[in-house]
């Protein structure tokens, strides 16, 4: 059985790029995660904002991919938001410590409003 | 007091990707009602990322042996085992994964399944008999928030 393959859509928004994200993130989202944020890159942004509303399950080597994500916005000296994480997510993003390095809001307009 | 344990439910599944979300979703309706919502939803990642481990690191994705899973009740607790066949090597213990050093670039942005296991239910224990492993998670049933 494979769960909902990952879908990524990239959109420009004042000073970032949002990547809406539908699906799983396991190990098999690796590619579309790449790919949209390489697409979300083009666009020269300041900041990323990874929209995790359509998300239904993150697994451990999800949280490896996002970390991936984490490293390579670093290297590039950008950003890496995210909003949309349901309150177990969220647990499991501060208990891995991501959310010491990526900042958490609760919604699109409370990131554009840090921006 | 010896705890008194019912079972609730056994299921086998195939050592294939994507298994782990069919265990997690056999074993959270099974369960359904007998933990808060928090605390099944913690269960739920716990039950994944060991069906994975069984799935990717006992049984190695041969999707001829079996992951067995076995699931029971208590009046204050409920039981997972996750059982694979991956003979007398022991599953290794982890070290607690250094995102610092995962960002700096200096080990693998991998290895977050035992760590998630352990900050998700209470009670963990490894076991093996030589042929099979068994990884037991424990939920007590009011202790989570």
């Amino acid at each position: 059985m494979n769960g909902k393959v990952l879908e990524a859509n990239v959109r420009a928004l004042p000073g970032m790029a949002c990547i809406d994200l539908t699906g799983e993130i396991s190990a098999q989202a690796e590619d579309v995660l790449n790919q949209a944020y390489e697409q979300a890159m083009s666009t020269n942004p300041g900041t990323i904002l990874l929209n995790f509303n359509g998300v239904e399950y993150i697994n451990s080597t999800g949280i490896a991919l996002i970390l991936n994500l984490l490293v390579k916005a670093g290297r590039s000296h950008r950003k890496l938001y995210s909003y949309g994480l349901n309150d177990h997510y969220r647990e499991i993003f501060r208990i891995t410590r991501l959310s010491d390095f990526m900042r958490i809001f609760s919604d699109e307009n409370a990131a554009m409003a840090a921006v | 007091m010896q705890e008194k344990w019912t079972e609730l439910l056994h299921f086998s599944l195939p050592s294939q990707p994507g298994m782990e979300r069919v265990a997690m979703e056999r074993a959270a309706g099974a369960l359904h009602g007998l933990l808060s919502d928090i605390a099944l939803e913690r269960l739920k990642t716990a039950v994944a990322e060991g069906t994975l481990n069984a799935i990717e690191h006992g049984n190695h994705f041969q999707e001829d042996l079996p992951v067995e899973v076995n699931i029971w009740y208590s009046p204050s607790a409920v039981r997972v085992n996750i059982i694979d066949q991956g003979g007398s090597q022991m599953i290794p213990e982890s070290s607690v994964p250094d995102i610092d050093a995962k960002l700096a670039g200096l080990e693998s942005t991998r290895g977050w399944g035992m760590f998630l296991i352990r900050n998700m239910v209470d009670e963990v224990r490894i076991t093996g008999d030589g042929q099979r492993h068994t990884l037991e998670l424990v939920s007590y049933r009011e202790s989570n928030p």
